[in-house]
């Protein structure tokens, strides 16, 4: 942590926070109203694919997976970084994490809450979504617990509501900082938020020891999830996607992308709300250092898939991978490795790294290479499998590109909501670093 | 001496809250209250405290045991519901195993988290008394920001005494009115 923070007093870091929850202006109304129609645009596309069919989509047989599992992987990925900085920095002690973490958490819950919509949307018949609980249908059968598809389900579900429970518990202390300093009907509401909390002795006993409960547990849930999203693909024999890699490949990309999504989050609000003193360029530089490690394990990855489908000696595997680089979507190919790779390594530059409009413009490279990653492995893998005559193409059409538009809308409408009436930084965790610094008070 | 966080604060009783700014100094008050003839209720701090937690002489938190019992129940919830939508269908397919050891397992780890943080929740409520809006009574919100706030309570008649000694040992006083 940085002197600048640290010479921070409890009152300023109070009053810094409270200040974004100020009534906001027209600007801000009018972001959200645009947003807003986004959303509505994206819902009316989804409304018009239920009304006319899935068919609307462009995927077809053989790539009957296209944007919305693309979307999907790219969403759970992005929520993994928040647990990253949340629970895996937490446990290690890194003070760095303090300012960004609310922030990465917020993320997280919002964009798993999106993932979780894109099952929904493929269905088509939405309304047969109680097929993916665990009940029996009609004819009195259960849904196949062998299936890494029912994996998925259970693994997105317990990891939205761990998610969404350690976050609220890690905000309870700040809305209780909201509640003493509001009045009216801001008071009233904040008073039924914060549960009752004041601090005592007794709470703080019994929220650290369950704090780092939830850290731990969420750990290894952050691990399993991405493990077993790649499942979905690794279990089928599919060239591309059978492979021992995808596990840790996934996991490590997922962290990628959503630690290039914290940035592209974290330096607007820095300037918007003021946070210099908290969101350092020290912090957004730590990001950056565990980005450039990211890149380089996600590097790794698709050598190492290049490696294997050489020595694996299969004609079939080794086909899919010269496809890969030199075939119809070598394009997604190209720019996934350039984005995610290749751009990142800029950050090996101390004045990259610290300069945030260059960190801000990687960050976004890295966003649309992780996206592109998902379609090189998810449309790539089925386009050119086995068999030459089943091989296909794949366009996503305008209902896919308006409910993927819907679905960032929605993303950003819910953090732009929650950043300006919820405590976007974490107060307590603040003072923990300051106070651990040796400096308090007024 | 009580120092129980779950005595009753009695009416009769006048209530008075030391606030400090010093963290050093809110832990010396702890230990000095021991020896005086005041009841300490409760602390109140900003943030987690180990110095006070030390004054005051706290064990570990129970919650643990909450998650624990969560995460065994859930391991075993999983696997068992695994185990017995495969038994519903019990058709062998390619010489497989109709109860699964390892996808099965996968549903009974994520069980495990989920229930373990189930219990962990329910672990924290019941541990903090939460959520509970008496507890809002007799609180000084700037314990909130940046003080630690000591609320003892004393004899009727024993005010001045209590205050004077909150000021020797570097508090602001709020003193609380005669509820009802």
């Amino acid at each position: 942590m940085t002197d600048q923070t640290t010479q921070l007093t409890f009152a300023e870091i109070d009053q810094t926070v409270l200040d974004t929850l100020k009534p906001p202006g027209k600007g801000y109304w009018l972001v959200i109203l645009l947003l807003f129609a986004g959303v509505i645009a994206g819902a009316a596309c989804w409304l018009h694919q239920i009304l006319v069919g899935v068919g609307l989509a462009g995927m077809n047989n053989p790539i009957n997976w296209g944007t919305y599992l693309i979307n999907f992987v790219f969403w759970v990925g992005i929520a993994h970084s928040g647990t990253l900085i949340s629970a895996i920095l937490h446990l290690f002690r890194a003070g760095w994490r303090n300012p960004i973490a609310r922030a990465a958490e917020t993320m997280t819950v919002f964009a798993v809450c999106i993932a979780g919509l894109y099952p929904f949307i493929h269905l088509g018949r939405v309304w047969v979504v109680n097929y993916m609980l665990p009940l029996p249908n009609q004819r009195l059968l259960w849904p196949n617990f062998q299936s890494p598809l029912m994996f998925d389900v259970v693994a997105i579900s317990t990891y939205l509501t761990v998610s969404s429970l350690f976050w609220y518990t890690g905000m309870l202390p700040d809305l209780a900082v909201i509640r003493d300093r509001a009045t009216g009907l801001r008071k009233k509401i904040f008073t039924l938020l914060s549960f009752g909390w004041t601090g005592r002795l007794e709470h703080w006993r019994h929220y650290t020891r369950g704090y780092l409960f939830f850290a731990a547990l969420a750990t290894p849930l952050v691990i399993s999830v991405h493990s077993v999203v790649s499942w979905d693909f690794a279990l089928g024999i599919i060239p591309g996607w059978h492979t021992t890699i995808f596990a840790p490949y996934f996991v490590a990309g997922a962290i990628h992308s959503g630690l290039a999504m914290v940035i592209t989050l974290m330096i607007p609000i820095r300037k918007m709300f003021k946070y210099e003193k908290i969101i350092t360029r020290d912090v957004l530089e730590n990001v950056a250092k565990t980005i450039i490690l990211t890149g380089m394990i996600v590097g790794f990855a698709y050598g190492t898939e290049f490696f294997i489908a050489w020595y694996s000696h299969n004609p079939v595997e080794q086909e899919m991978f010269r496809w890969r680089a030199v075939g119809e979507y070598a394009y997604g190919f190209w720019i996934m490795v350039g984005c995610n790779v290749a751009i990142p390594m800029l950050l090996f530059f101390r004045a990259v790294r610290r300069h945030l409009g260059w960190l801000f413009v990687i960050s976004i490279f890295v966003n649309i290479g992780m996206w592109y990653e998902r379609f090189v492995i998810i449309v790539g893998g089925v386009a050119h499998d086995f068999m030459p005559h089943a091989w296909g193409r794949y366009t996503p059409t305008a209902t896919e590109f308006g409910i993927m538009f819907g679905a960032f809308c929605l993303f950003f409408f819910l953090y732009v909501l929650f950043a300006k009436h919820m405590p976007s930084v974490s107060m307590t965790e603040m003072k923990e670093t300051v106070h651990e610094g040796g400096h308090h008070g007024a | 001496m009580a120092l129980n966080a779950a005595h009753k604060l009695k009416k009769a009783h006048r209530y008075i809250m030391g606030l400090f700014t010093d963290e050093d100094q809110a832990a010396a008050a702890v230990q000095a209250m021991e020896t005086s003839a005041y009841t300490l209720h409760r602390v109140h701090s900003p943030l987690p405290s180990e110095k006070l937690a030390r004054a005051r002489k706290k064990k570990k938190s129970m919650v643990g045991w909450f998650t624990l019992t969560g995460g065994i129940i859930g391991f075993f919830s999983g696997f068992a519901l695994a185990a017995f939508t495969a038994t519903r269908w019990d058709l062998v397919v390619g010489g497989k195993p109709i109860v699964a050891l390892i996808p099965f397992f996968i549903v009974g780890f994520e069980f495990t988290i989920l229930f373990a943080v189930f219990g962990n929740v329910i672990g924290l409520l019941t541990q903090t008394n939460l959520p509970s809006l008496k507890n809002l009574e007799y609180y000084d919100p700037r314990c909130s920001g940046f003080h630690y706030g000591l609320l003892a309570s004393c004899e009727p008649g024993q005010e001045d005494g209590l205050k004077q000694f909150f000021t020797q040992k570097g508090a602001e006083i709020t003193v609380f009115e005669e509820k009802g």
